[in-house]
């Protein structure tokens, strides 16, 4: 009889603690989950991929924007070292001009079109809200300005964002997502005074190619070197144009030139691939960069995040999604 | 300053008092199945309670009651202090196992009519254990102020709220105010570290003497026949020591492999989260569910309320002497009815929160 209690009684203080280890989530908060592997995912294609249950986060417009809806198949791997995602997302147009210069025969105009970007915001230091409300409360330019014209910022000072910003146009070329972070606007002035964007400490971004009076692009892919990346001008790569009569109606030449990346900018490692009417990213970065600028992935903790998707613009305007929850599991 | 008093001897009283109460110590014995390896779930309670108060003591050195500040403090805590995210996971699941052993010592007592006369005070004393630790939980939960805490406990306000005459009463005790905020954190706060550590020592007092002078149930059908007795210390000591390293052990590895759960800062704006109730309360939500609107309070109150009552009452309505279970079928078909109806309670939470899709 004591035998049989005993063994009851141990199936169900197992059972109990099972319970209690085992927290279910709660709804509300839409969770993503990084699987572990040992093994790091080589790129879009791996097999790895297909391993990992996949995500449908769907994402909603602001603003001009608003009704228009849509979904980002998200997946996410992690190994000791490194964070990966997937994401995927339907978008009918490879938009990749980004105001390109074309000549016409008389003079240089800027092509229609911008360029479809994904960013990703996570919480270096804790922002009020964030992780109930999403984006929605990163909005907080100086209250002089006019509501419509806040842009991305958090409300204090003590609040700070990470910024993975996937461009197609701008920073694609160099095979990463432009990292950066985000505070309170206005400070230091100047370019800051709408937005609380900065860059990571590095180099990146792009740089405009027009002369100074802004009527012709300054420079072109140098002659001497085959281009790296067909359909995009690298600034590395660029040289000035010292002949403008070379050109004939019709010509085209980018109006961004991605910047060759380094430091904590160039942290965010990018993949990606357009076919069949969609986006593909892969994003990879360590899971602790070391850096104050970053935000330090510990696999114990569930991290709040958000996805914004931009098709075509250049603006803030996007398709968003609400509260995401990032946890990782072995 | 007063003068020293000093014994004829050339010891002070207190010294002698403490020297005859550690020689009355020595010589207490006990039946050697006090605790042993069938009979153990006392000695584990005792050994969670006192593992929750040590974590307790800790977690309380880096907490800060303030909504503002409480959920980065146990963040910090969990996350970047050495051994915190141990110290806390040893408390979530201590008592979380907690219930389960608590309920498991009370079945064994039933099963085998350890309340029976001369024990009723025992198992009385043993019932109120019922009322005193999930109000430590309730108050808990509230601490590290992250959304689950803050909406349970919303949950749990406005169901303490349906309790007729006092339910308004003791909310507004608890909350402070028509918000829960700095008050009701300061409240919980105060109620889970020192009024309610003071109630539940004063129980365990309270049993542990109705034990000493009432003595341990022996086998229902020969409690009659001596028993093997052992000394209190060392051996009996020793064995809740092996007990207590037992379980701190087990429940700092389980702490370790999977951390105990922190959600996300709590909103009080975002009334769309929506907290599953935990796995120890899907009974008790259920009968919510069931019983709604007006009639709430009998799921809420009277059904609970009258199980303690009946739990408690047990030893003065089942007053004959026989212990074997096989002579006591009315007494134990009575708790299996009501153990069954929890249980399909419980999965019936369980399906609704768990299993069916969000609307």
């Amino acid at each position: 009889m004591s035998k049989w209690w005993v063994g009851g009684m141990a199936a169900v203080l197992c059972a109990g603690a099972f319970a209690a280890a085992s927290p279910p989530e709660d709804a509300g908060v839409m969770t993503i989950t990084a699987r572990y592997t040992q093994n790091v995912p080589t790129g879009i294609d791996d097999p790895i991929w297909q391993r990992v249950a996949q995500a449908q986060v769907p994402v909603s417009g602001r603003l001009e924007m608003a009704g228009v809806r849509g979904m980002v198949s998200t997946r996410a791997l992690y190994t000791d070292r490194d964070l990966h995602f997937l994401l995927s997302w339907e978008d009918p147009t490879r938009s990749v001009t980004k105001g390109s210069w074309q000549y016409d025969g008389q003079k240089w105009v800027h092509l229609a079109g911008d360029e479809d970007r994904i960013a990703l915001l996570f919480e270096i230091q804790r922002i009020q809200h964030f992780s109930s409300r999403s984006c929605a409360v990163v909005c907080h330019s100086p209250a002089d300005l006019p509501r419509e014209k806040w842009s991305l910022a958090t409300k204090s000072p003590v609040e700070k964002g990470d910024l993975w910003h996937w461009k197609a146009a701008r920073s694609d070329p160099y095979g990463y997502a432009d990292d950066g972070w985000l505070t309170v606007a206005g400070n230091p002035s100047g370019s800051y005074r709408e937005t609380g964007r900065r860059n990571d400490a590095g180099n990146g971004g792009d740089v405009k190619n027009e002369t100074p009076d802004g009527s012709r692009p300054l420079y072109m892919q140098d002659p001497a070197r085959r281009p790296s990346v067909p359909g995009f001008l690298l600034r590395e790569e660029a040289v000035p144009i010292l002949d403008y009569s070379r050109f004939k109606a019709g010509d085209v030449i980018p109006y961004r030139l991605p910047v060759k990346p380094d430091g904590s900018r160039f942290d965010v490692k990018a993949a990606s691939r357009y076919a069949e009417g969609r986006w593909t990213v892969m994003l990879s970065r360590r899971l602790n960069t070391g850096r104050e600028d970053d935000v330090v992935f510990d696999p114990r903790k569930r991290f709040s995040f958000a996805i914004a998707v931009f098709d075509d613009t250049g603006g803030d305007h996007s398709k968003t999604t609400r509260s995401l929850v990032l946890v990782f599991k072995r | 300053m007063s003068e020293v008093q000093v014994h004829a001897a050339g010891q002070r009283p207190s010294a002698a008092a403490a020297r005859e109460g550690c020689g009355r110590l020595l010589r207490v014995r006990v039946p050697a199945d006090a605790i042993c390896w069938h009979r153990f779930f006392g000695a584990l309670q005792l050994a969670l309670i006192g593992l929750l108060f040590l974590t307790g003591v800790l977690m309380a050195l880096a907490y800060t009651p303030v909504p503002g500040t409480a959920y980065d403090s146990v963040d910090y805590f969990q996350f970047s202090l050495p051994f915190g995210d141990v110290v806390r996971g040893v408390h979530h699941y201590a008592w979380n196992l907690l219930l389960v052993v608590m309920a498991l010592h009370l079945l064994r007592a039933l099963v085998l009519g350890a309340y029976k006369a001369p024990r009723q005070p025992v198992w009385v004393s043993g019932v109120l254990f019922l009322l005193v630790i999930p109000l430590f939980i309730i108050t808990g939960d509230l601490l590290p102020w992250d959304q689950k805490g803050y909406w349970s406990t919303q949950v749990r306000f406005s169901i303490i709220a349906s309790v007729p005459l006092v339910g308004d009463f003791l909310v507004q005790l608890l909350r402070g105010g028509p918000l829960t905020g700095i008050v009701a954190l300061t409240r919980c706060y105060v109620l889970h570290i020192l009024l309610l550590p003071g109630v539940l020592l004063l129980l365990i007092g309270l049993h542990m003497y109705f034990l000493a002078t009432r003595g341990l149930s022996g086998p229902p059908a020969g409690e009659a026949a001596a028993r093997p007795q052992v000394p209190f210390l060392p051996t009996i000591a020793n064995r809740w020591l092996a007990v207590f390293l037992a379980s701190a052990i087990g429940l700092g590895l389980a702490a370790r492999l999977w951390p105990a759960p922190l959600g996300d800062p709590a909103d009080p704006t975002d009334s769309s989260f929506i907290p599953r109730p935990e796995w120890w309360v899907l009974a008790l939500n259920q009968l919510v569910a069931i019983f709604k609107g007006p009639f709430m309070v009998i799921g809420s109150a009277i059904i609970p309320g009258a199980l303690i009552f009946l739990l408690a009452a047990l030893p003065f309505l089942d007053r004959s002497p026989e212990r074997r279970p096989s002579k006591r079928r009315g007494v134990l078909l009575g708790a299996a009815v009501v153990l069954a109806a929890w249980a399909v309670l419980s999965v019936m939470g369980y399906v609704e929160h768990f299993v069916q899709p969000e609307p």
